[in-house]
Formats: C-alpha cells, structure tokens, sequence
C-alpha cells in the first residue's frame, strides 16, 4: 500500500507498505543474462567488476529486510522473489493463479479449507523442502516469541495470515503453534480458516510466506541477513547494508535453473543516483526518474507490451496494480454529501496530472481497481473522469456560487511535502479553485498525517494502494469493506449492501461467480465514490543494451531464470 | 552546511564587540557620522538600494505581478501540456515550472516569506537574546553559569537538526518558522549583549549612576543598552541574511512554510530533479535568495564599518 | 593545565545531558506515532502494535514479558524518566537501540554511515584550512589589491547563498555541462563511473564553502592586526624582509585563532552535513538523521545526535587543550568568550 514512488531521491522506501517519502523506485531486475556457457554457478558477484560475465547488476535502494519474515517493501521483495518460492504465483499472461512450490492445490467447497501438495525440492543448504518448512515459516511470522522477534521485533505483515484459524491466539501468546495449518504428511500441507477466503490461493503468493529451514530458528540472527531459501538463486555472503546484495544460481533448484550465473543487486541510495550509473552503462536494469522518461523512451525504445524488454525495446511502462487517490473523510462535513465527493472527483484533471507531471508514466485512474486485475473493466467508476461542468453543476446545488465565483466553502488537503507529491497536489488545488472552491494544504509529515487518517481526523488527503495480491478483493475489502474499519479502511466508508457481496464474494469458489460479486459490489462503490481515484502506476524501468530478453511483472517479480543476454 | 554560519557569525560579531570601542560620549554624533561613512560605502549603498527595491517588489505584488505574469500558485491544467516547464522567454522571464506558472511572480512572492522571516525571527531572537544576555551579565553568578550553559547546550545541537525537529514538533506554517528560527538564535546575540554589558559595566559612569541609586533596569536601559545598540544593530542586519537562508534550507527540505505559497527553498527543491532537464527552475529563485543575503550582508559590513564596531583592521 | 582539562570536561556535562534531555522531551510532543508509522501506509494490527512496543521497551512488562494492562485493557507505557535512565544506561553499555523503521541496531547502521561523514568534514576541513588560509594570507599582504577585493567579494557571496544551491549549480556546471566529475553519491561500488575520490570534491567544497569563507575573513583580519604590532614594526625596522617578517614572525600568531575556529568548525561540518548530504545523495549520518526524524524513528534520531555531541565535544575539547597550551593568558583564567 502506499504508494510512494514519485520521483524523489530518497531512501528506500516501503511501497508495500509504504511510502512516505517516496521514492522510490522501483527495482528492478536486469538480467542479463546470457548465453555463454558458464559452469557452475558459484560466486561471481561482489567486488568483481561491473557487469561482469554471466552476472545481471540489478539496482535496488536499501531494502528493509530481505527475510521473507518481514518481506514487504518493493526493494527487499525484489531480492526475497529470487531467493525463494511460495507455494503459488499469479501467471499475469494467462491471467490464472498457477503453482511454484506447490504441485497442484485445491480448496473445499465452501473455500474454507485449502489443501496444497507439495513438489519435491531443497533449500539451499539440501535441506528437503516440505510442508513443515511452510508451517514453520508461518508460526515464525505469526509468533511474537519466535527466535527471530525476540532479536528483530515482530514480523509486520503477520497480516496476511490473519484469516488462518489459529491467528489470533499465536499472535496474543495463548496457543504456540498455528493451529489452522497441519500437515498430514511431508508433500501435504492443509490450511484451515475462519472464515471462507476463495482467494486464499493468491494470498500464499506473497512472498513473505516462503518456506523457511530449520536455521530460520535456530539462527535467527545470521539467517535474517542471508536467508537460505528454496528459489533460483542463493546468497552469497549476506546484505551488505546500504552496498550489496549478491546471489548466485543455485544448481539443484528442482525447475528450471537459471541461465545466469547470478545477480548483483546494487544498493544505491536513490532512483537518481542509480540512474546516472545505468547511463554511464554500470546497471543493466533501473527505474528511470520521471524528469528523464521522455529522453528515456527515446533512447531506450518503448517495450510492446509494457513488460518485456527485447531488443531496441528496453524501457518498461506497463501498468502495476496500484492505485494512487485522494482519500475522503466520509464520516464527516463536507465530504459526507456523496454529490460532494462526486463534483470533486469529476473537477480533477488526471489526465493533466499523468501527461505533464508524470511525462506519462501514470496513467489516469477510472476506478480504485487498476489494470491487470483479473476483472479490470473499464469506466467502472461514473464519476472517476474529468467532466468540470458536470461538477460545477453538482456543485451548484449544494454551494452556490457568488459573484465572483466563489463557494464559500475552503478545504483542507492533506499530504507531505516529500516524495514529489507536491506538484500533483497543487494541480488538484488549481483545479478546484477553477471551478470555485479554495483549498488549504495540511502538509505535516507523514507519520503525523497517517495518524490523523486513522482518527479520522482529516477532510481528504493522498494515499496510495499497492496491492499485496492481483486480485480483486485486494481492494476492495482492506479499503471500503466495514471489518476494514480503523484499519485500512480510513475514508470511514461502510456499506452493509457493500459487505454482504464481499463476504458472499469471498464465499464463491468460482472465479467468474466470484469476480461477478465483485464488480456488484465496486459499482455500488462506484456510485458512492467514498474515495477519489487520481491515476495508475505504471512501470518506469530501463535496461542496458545487453538485454535480449527479460520479463518483469506488474508486481515487479522479475523472472531471471528466463532472462537473456545479447 | 549554511547553518553553522549564523552561529559562526554570532561568534564572529562577538569577537568584533569584545574590540569595539564602547565610549560614553559620543552618541549624538555617532550616528550621524555613521550616516555619512556608510554613504560613502558605494556596495553598503548598492546593498540598501537592492534591499528597498526587493520591498517595495514584495509589498505591492498585488498590484501589478499577477496582472503581468499570473497566478503565483494556481495554474489552469488543461493547458498544462503547453505551459508545462518553459525555459526563460520574454513571456516568462524566469520559465514555468513543472505546473505551468510562471517562476518570476513565484519569486517574486517567495520575497514577501523570505523578508518576513528574516525580520520577524531577527526580532524574536534580538528580543530573547537581550534579556538572557542581560541577566547573565548583570546578576552574574548562577545566572550567568546557567544561561550561559543553556546557550552552550543550544549552540552544541546540531543546528539544522534543531530547526527540522522544531518545525516537527511545532509542526508547519509561517507562524512556527518565526518562532523556531527566532529561539534558534538567541544564543549567539545573548553573548554579543552579555559582553558588551560586561565590558560597559567596569565604566565609572555606571558605578556612579548605581552609587546615586539608580536600579539595575535604568542602568541597563539608560546606560548600558546605548552603549551597545551599534553593535545589536550591526548583528541583527547579519542576522536578517542568516534567518532568510535558514528558511530557505527548512522549505528546500520541506518543512516550514505550506504550499502552494511560494517558498524560495522550495522552489529550489521542486527544480532538484529537473536539474538536467530544466536549470531554471532552481537556478532562479537561488539568484533571488543570494542576491537578497548577499545584500544585508554587505549593508552589515558597512554599518559595522560605520559604527565602528569592528576588529581592529579596517 | 589538569585543572583547567578538568573544568572543561566538567563544562561538557551539563551540555550533554541538556541535548539528549532536550531530544527526549522532543519526542513526546511531536505529532504522529511512530509504532503506528512502522508499516508505513498500512495499519497495524492491534496486537503486532502492542508486541512492537513491548519490543522496544516502550511499555511495562510483568515478569513474563507480558504487556501490563490498565483496567481498560490499554498497556501502560514506561514513565519518560525510567526511559531516559534506561537511554543513558543503554548508552554507557554502547548500546543505542534499534531501529524503527529498520530494525537494525543503531550502532550497525551509523558504523556504515559514520565513516562517510567523517570522511568527507575531513576532506572540507583540509580545503577550507588550504583555501580559507590561503586567500586569507594573500589578501592581507596584497592588502587593497585585486586579490584583495576579489577575496572579499567571494567571501561575501559564499556566506550569502545557501550551501546546497550552490552545490547544486556545481553539479550543472561540473556533472551536467562539463561531464568531468560524478553528479552525485559516495562511488566506491561495483559499479562506479567514477574513481573513488573524485566523488569527494563537489560535496567537499560545498560543504567547506561557508567556513572557507570564514576562515579566509578570520585569516586576513589576524595578519593584519598581528602586523600592526610592535614586535613585527621591531621586526621590521631591524631590516628583516618582508617575506621573513610574515612567514618566521606574523604568520605563526596570527594562525593560532583561525586554527582554533577550523577545530571547532569540524563538529558543526559533522553537523551541517544535512544539506549537502541532500543534494548529493551522499550516505552519510546527517541524511540518515534528518530521513529518521521525518519518519519518527527515534532511536536513529537519538543515536545519530548523541554520536555527533560526543564528537564535537571531544574535539571542542582536544582545540581548548591545545589553544591552551599555546596561549597561556587561557590557562590562567583570562576571561574568554568563546563561541
């Protein structure tokens, strides 16, 4: 969630979870990779020249964690994609939720249980993967006495977990073990939950429940700096705080080993920074800030289909699930009128803000679900669309105008000054002071602001939505639905017509069923506009000339074992 | 990196009072021979003249600046496209920037924040500063130790971290940018003044005036703050340059004063990331700031030339 | 002179304990919670909320390590004095806390931050002493000249506009126009453009340039006021050249002050790095400080500031002890005003 990532220099910022300060970038993975015959894959990385070899030189910023136990931020995760498989990954050309780790899965009818089997594979060190690898790499998360907590605090994202049966009596100390997850046998891995949760399959994507070894325990300090995992690539030696991260192939991975001997993840402390280093030809693979993005898609050729790099189309601008908006207060004058809310999101120009702020690489929001969801329909949301005499008309009815234009009426906008959201906030405000209403800016920081959305303490403000799985619900539930409440759900939004779709939605194991409760529900929302979408985030990634093939999902996973080098 | 200098220049303005020539009796003439050396200070002159000039822009902005160039912060979007980060041109002089105003009128507005923190802080610190250093070197002893190391404890934080987590805790607007710049610099006036008083103090006429039983508060105020007025006059005109790139730095990191008011720092911080692609856009308000520091510095030399209050060399 | 260590070291006590209580205070009545903020936009569960605090001693805990809870089922959090006590004796173990937003102990990330920052006020220290000294000698003995005229017109827009602009117009001029120095960051990766030391001279030279300036003004005034004296007018009519005069008789007095202030100018460059640490994306402490106030991550914030008093004062500390010895009139108590 969060969004961040405008164009700031900055440190690495959590875009998961995220942003304050933006920044950042997105990461990205270059592969390079390539075609000599290298043997084994063992250390090339580090202090070695740049680009060396059979190894990709990947810019991330400084991650938060690269352990799956706190994986969460868009830099970490890039690294933690490599290192480890989750049970399932989203397929994004089939658009289908296929199996990594996991042989094949299936769930009961009322999707309340879900069973995975396991494929037989190795951590990094030969230890067997199996279902109590998963177990305990979920305890770990979840308990707040496990080895790890007890040096690094508690994990943040036991979140994705909550839905297990078991949760809430690990997390609150009166249970040792996660109860909903048992394991019949060591292919076997059965998950049962409180409530029916049909998409569970794509919540196991994430990657911060990967399977972890037994010395995720009884190592708990080293193995949080060099994690040994079961993907592709393995460490070689640990995080390099605020310098590198190198991994290298790991040859008894049980698919397909990588063609690349390694990676090397360059830390760099901003999107900037890194970018002159990828001109200057040391980075295969890196955001582009969006002062450079028009010089950039020139020079570096547009990729077709957004997300493939080929030759002469190096530069990435396809679409990620994140949605960047203005949040209302719903709960509260003025933005309690839903004709308000409505006026105020067909005053904004969008398309302003992505063609000229964003040099394109935003393009304008519809609805609070982006592209690339399955279920993405255009237009969802009516009043999501610049349309100024519409909303001075609403407007008309519910503040008159005086002579000289004015509504008497003056909001308040909530953001920070870091980050680079200041150019799109002032577009905002110039465009509601057209059609005749004044709005001041409450720019504490971040950390203040945030409190204040969560007292409900606020008119609007930005915020940004990165989803954590591509699936529908992904948005829904968190942002509108009422359980969401004093979590993430901070426009006060609630519905009961809204929440009872959701729950039926969340009840259907059928996906057609499932995504057609779905849109019943967004086009209720829709309607009540609780939130004013402003655009979608697209990929800004470059990659060197020695790229002949690499794909880069909208979740920004990078699929190195594929990638090629000219 | 610019804030150590407001305390640097603190010390530096203490060690030229600790040399000034503190005399009695000359404070009819003084001033008046202060007016005719400064005149013959041609950059001093020049220094005044800009810093009028640079006034008179700000305060009748409204007048005339929008009519001329436009909004300062609004900008019409649906012709972004077009107005969007124009380099300098008759039209607009200074460019747009990244919204499609125009950068002249954004400065020329930023002057009216800039010259009133610089003013209003000055005076805060001035008036804090006075009353500390007066204590101190007055009633000496405990006082002196404790305000004394309370000014130790202001001048060894870490400056620029003091005003960013001031501003946190206060949090933005006009108001608390006064305020945390103003306390900021108390330490270094509350030395210049402590000093001066410690050496007027020594002087006969103050034993004589304290021997016909005049108090502590007339001594100060009829005696002693005469004798030390060139020198606060000096240190405040310095002061004015220090506050306004103080502010500069606050609103370049962000913090203080809350858009769309335009901010000098802030435009410099907006233009950061189009250094490469459009240098006007930091290029131009930084004129504006070292012109305008660059100007009550030079009217501090002179002045302190003029008043002599001045280390022996000039 | 024991005596006189002493008493400064004494002086420094107070100072201490007055910054890091001031800093303490801070954090109770700046806005916005930092557990909260932990997850950045996402809220936390309440219970992840409540084990976090117990994680970083921020509430009370029965002998199990289990939160205290009040009647109303809130955990009680520890006094603020406890805190500080505990702050004060953590540090005296070296131990600084962990961090916020990184999890990481305070003492690992500023051993990878520190050396940056140190590294570069070292290298500003040298320029500003080699430039600042320079200009200084050669406008008092060209007194009046071009040199002269143009010291003081430099001087005086240095300390006029703000260090980070005009870092920035160095890297337009040097990085953008020119190409011959790096734009920006510390090099020494794996894949730098750049050798090394070539990243150290526009941050160096912008973080000097302030002082640079100072110390040029200091310079000048010290040799000309040095030169007026008797023993250098003796000096003279004995018929030494000029030459001789500054460098064997004047040059040496007049250096002891401007040293004195480039010493103690060292802790404010430690300090002042913020901004140029900013612009030039450099991987030191003052940019880690400045990111973890905004981010409320206050045991950074309290490591970073503790670490750079305790720097500055040693230092302030070894130039009193040295001035002293130079200059006896201090060790003997002379009033002194030194700022």
């Amino acid at each position: 969630m969060a969004d961040s990532k405008i164009n700031q220099p900055v440190v690495g910022r959590r875009a998961f979870v995220g942003g304050t300060l933006a920044a950042s970038s997105l990461a990205f993975l270059a592969a390079c990779s390539n075609n000599n015959a290298s043997n084994a894959g063992s250390s090339t990385g580090g202090d070695s020249a740049p680009a060396a070899g059979n190894t990709l030189n990947y810019y991330i910023n400084n991650p938060v964690c690269i352990d799956p136990y706190n994986a969460q931020e868009d830099q970490g995760i890039q690294v933690v994609f490599q290192l480890f498989d989750t049970l399932t990954e989203y397929d994004f050309e089939k658009g289908e939720i296929v199996g990594l780790a996991a042989e094949s899965f299936e769930s009961n009818d009322d999707a309340t249980q879900f069973t995975f089997h396991l494929k037989e594979a190795t951590f990094h060190n030969g230890e067997a993967v199996t279902s109590q690898s998963f177990k305990r790499a979920w305890e770990r998360i979840v308990n707040p006495s496990s080895a790890v907590a007890s040096i690094y605090g508690p994990s943040e994202i036991s979140y994705h977990l909550s839905v297990v049966k078991g949760y809430q009596e690990l997390l609150d100390g009166s249970a040792t073990e996660l109860t909903g997850v048992t394991c019949p046998d060591d292919q076997t891995l059965v998950v049962d939950l409180n409530n029916p949760y049909a998409d569970f399959a794509y919540v196991v994507s994430h990657p911060a429940l990967s399977p972890v070894p037994e010395a995720a325990d009884t190592d708990a300090e080293n193995y949080y700096l060099a994690p040994i995992g079961n993907g592709p690539f393995k460490m070689d030696g640990k995080w390099e705080d605020g310098q590198e991260i190198n991994v290298v192939r790991y040859d008894d991975y049980y698919g397909t080993t990588a063609k690349l001997d390694g990676v090397h993840f360059s830390i760099q402390r901003d999107q900037e920074t890194a970018y002159r280093e990828f001109q200057a030809g040391n980075l295969d693979v890196c955001d582009v800030p969006v002062a450079q993005i028009d010089a950039a898609k020139s020079d570096r050729g547009v990729s077709e289909d957004g997300y493939t790099m080929s030759d002469g189309q190096h530069m990435l601008l396809g679409s990620e699930p994140s949605t960047y908006y203005l949040t209302c207060n719903n709960t509260a004058e003025p933005f309690n009128n839903a004709d308000f809310r409505r006026a105020i999101s067909m005053a904004i120009n969008r398309e302003a803000i992505c063609d000229s702020i964003f040099s394109g690489t935003r393009t304008p929001a519809d609805g609070i679900v982006p592209p690339g969801i399955d279920g993405y329909q255009e237009g969802m949301w009516p009043y999501c669309k610049y349309d100024q005499a519409a909303a001075i008309e609403l407007l008309d009815q519910l503040y008159p105008a005086d002579g000289d234009g004015k509504r008497g009426i003056t909001l308040q906008l909530s953001y920070n000054l870091d980050g680079g959201h200041q150019a799109i906030m002032e577009s905002v405000i110039s465009d509601l002071e057209a059609v005749g209403i004044t709005c001041t800016s409450d720019t504490q920081e971040w950390a203040a602001i945030l409190t204040e959305y969560q007292d409900l303490n606020y008119q609007f403000g930005r915020l940004g939505w990165i989803a954590d799985y591509p699936i529908y619900d992904n948005f829904l539930y968190p942002l509108f639905h009422s359980d969401s409440l004093g979590g993430d759900n901070r426009s006060g939004y609630s519905n009961p017509e809204v929440d009872e779709l959701i729950n039926q939605a969340r009840a259907t194991v059928d996906t057609d069923q499932r995504i057609d409760l779905m849109h019943q529900a967004d086009a209720i929302i829709g309607e009540d506009n609780p939130v004013i979408p402003l655009n979608f985030y697209t990929h800004q990634i470059a990659g060197s000339d020695r790229i002949a093939h690499l794909y880069i999902d909208p979740l920004k996973k990078a699929d190195l074992s594929e990638a090629e080098l000219a | 990196m610019q804030e150590p200098s407001s305390t640097q220049r603190g010390g530096m303005a203490a060690k030229a009072e600790t040399k000034a020539k503190v005399s009695g009796a000359k404070s009819r003439t003084l001033w008046g021979d202060a007016f005719k050396r400064l005149r013959k200070n041609k950059l001093a002159v020049i220094a005044v003249v800009w810093i009028i000039f640079v006034i008179l822009v700000a305060v009748t902005a409204d007048l005339w600046a929008q009519q001329w160039l436009g909004s300062p912060t609004a900008s019409d979007t649906t012709q972004l496209a077009t107005t969007s980060l124009l380099p300098p041109s008759p039209e607009h002089p200074f460019g747009t920037d990244l919204n499609g105003r125009d950068i002249l009128v954004r400065v020329i507005y930023g002057a009216r924040v800039s010259l009133t923190v610089g003013v209003v802080a000055t005076s805060i610190s001035t008036v804090i500063g006075l009353v500390m250093g007066a204590l101190a070197a007055f009633y000496g002893g405990i006082w002196d130790t404790i305000i004394m190391r309370l000014a130790d404890v202001f001048l060894a934080f870490p400056y620029v971290l003091f005003v960013v987590a001031m501003i946190a805790a206060l949090g933005n607007g006009l108001m608390n940018v006064f305020i945390a710049i103003g306390i900021l610099g108390w330490p270094s006036i509350a030395r210049v003044f402590r000093s001066a008083i410690l050496t007027v103090k020594e002087n006969d006429y103050v034993d004589a005036a304290r021997a016909m039983g005049a108090s502590d508060f007339r001594i100060i105020v009829r005696h002693i703050f005469p004798n030390s007025v060139a020198s606060i006059v000096v240190y405040a005109t310095m002061n004015i340059g220090s506050a306004i790139l103080t502010e500069s730095s606050l609103s370049f990191l962000g913090l203080g004063v809350t858009p769309p008011t335009p901010t000098w720092g802030s435009m410099i911080q907006a233009g950061q990331s189009y250094l490469q692609t459009a240098p006007w856009m930091m290029i131009m308000p930084g004129l504006a700031i070292l012109t305008t520091v660059l100007a009550f510095t030079l009217l501090g030399d002179g002045l302190r030339d003029a008043l002599d209050v001045k280390m022996k060399d000039a | 002179m024991g005596k006189y260590i002493l008493k400064r070291v004494l002086q420094f006590i107070p100072v201490f304990f007055g910054v890091t209580l001031i800093l303490f205070l801070l954090q109770n009545v700046v806005p916005g919670d930092p557990i909260k903020m932990i997850a950045g936009d996402k809220v936390l569960d309440p219970a992840v909320e409540l084990q976090m605090r117990v994680s970083y001693d921020l509430v009370q805990v029965d002998e199990n390590g289990d939160p205290i809870l009040d009647e109303n089922g809130d955990p009680v959090p520890v006094p603020l004095p406890e805190r500080y006590v505990n702050y004060i004796v953590d540090l005296f173990h070296g131990d600084l806390g962990r961090s916020y937003q990184r999890k990481l102990p305070v003492t690992d990330i500023f051993a990878d931050k520190f050396p940056y920052t140190a590294r570069l006020a070292v290298c500003a220290i040298i320029l500003e002493a080699i430039m600042g000294i320079g200009a200084g000698i050669i406008s008092a003995i060209k007194r009046y000249s071009f040199w002269d005229i143009l010291v003081t017109l430099v001087t005086s827009i240095m300390v006029s506009l703000p260090a980070f602009w005009l870092g920035m117009l160095l890297q337009l001029f040097f990085g953008v126009y020119l190409h011959v120095l790096p734009l920006s960051g510390a090099g020494g990766g794996v894949a730098s453009a750049y050798p090394e030391w070539m990243y150290y001279i526009l941050p160096a030279f912008t973080l000097a340039s302030v002082s640079m300036a100072y110390s040029a003004r200091i310079m000048r005034s010290q040799l000309l006021d040095v030169m007026n004296q008797d023993y250098i007018r003796t000096a003279r009519a004995k018929g030494l050249s000029n030459r001789s005069v500054i460098v064997h008789h004047a040059l040496k007095n007049a250096l002891i002050p401007v040293v004195t202030y480039i010493g103690v100018d060292f802790g404010s460059m430690l300090s002042g790095a913020i901004l140029t640490e900013t612009v030039f994306n450099w991987p030191g402490i003052g940019y880690e400080i400045y990111r973890a106030i905004t981010q409320r991550d206050w045991p950074i914030v309290m490591g970073g500031v503790t670490i750079i008093i305790v720097v500055v004062m040693v230092i302030n500390l070894l130039v009193d002890i040295s001035y002293g010895f130079l200059d006896p009139r201090i060790r003997f108590g002379a009033p002194k005003d030194k700022s």
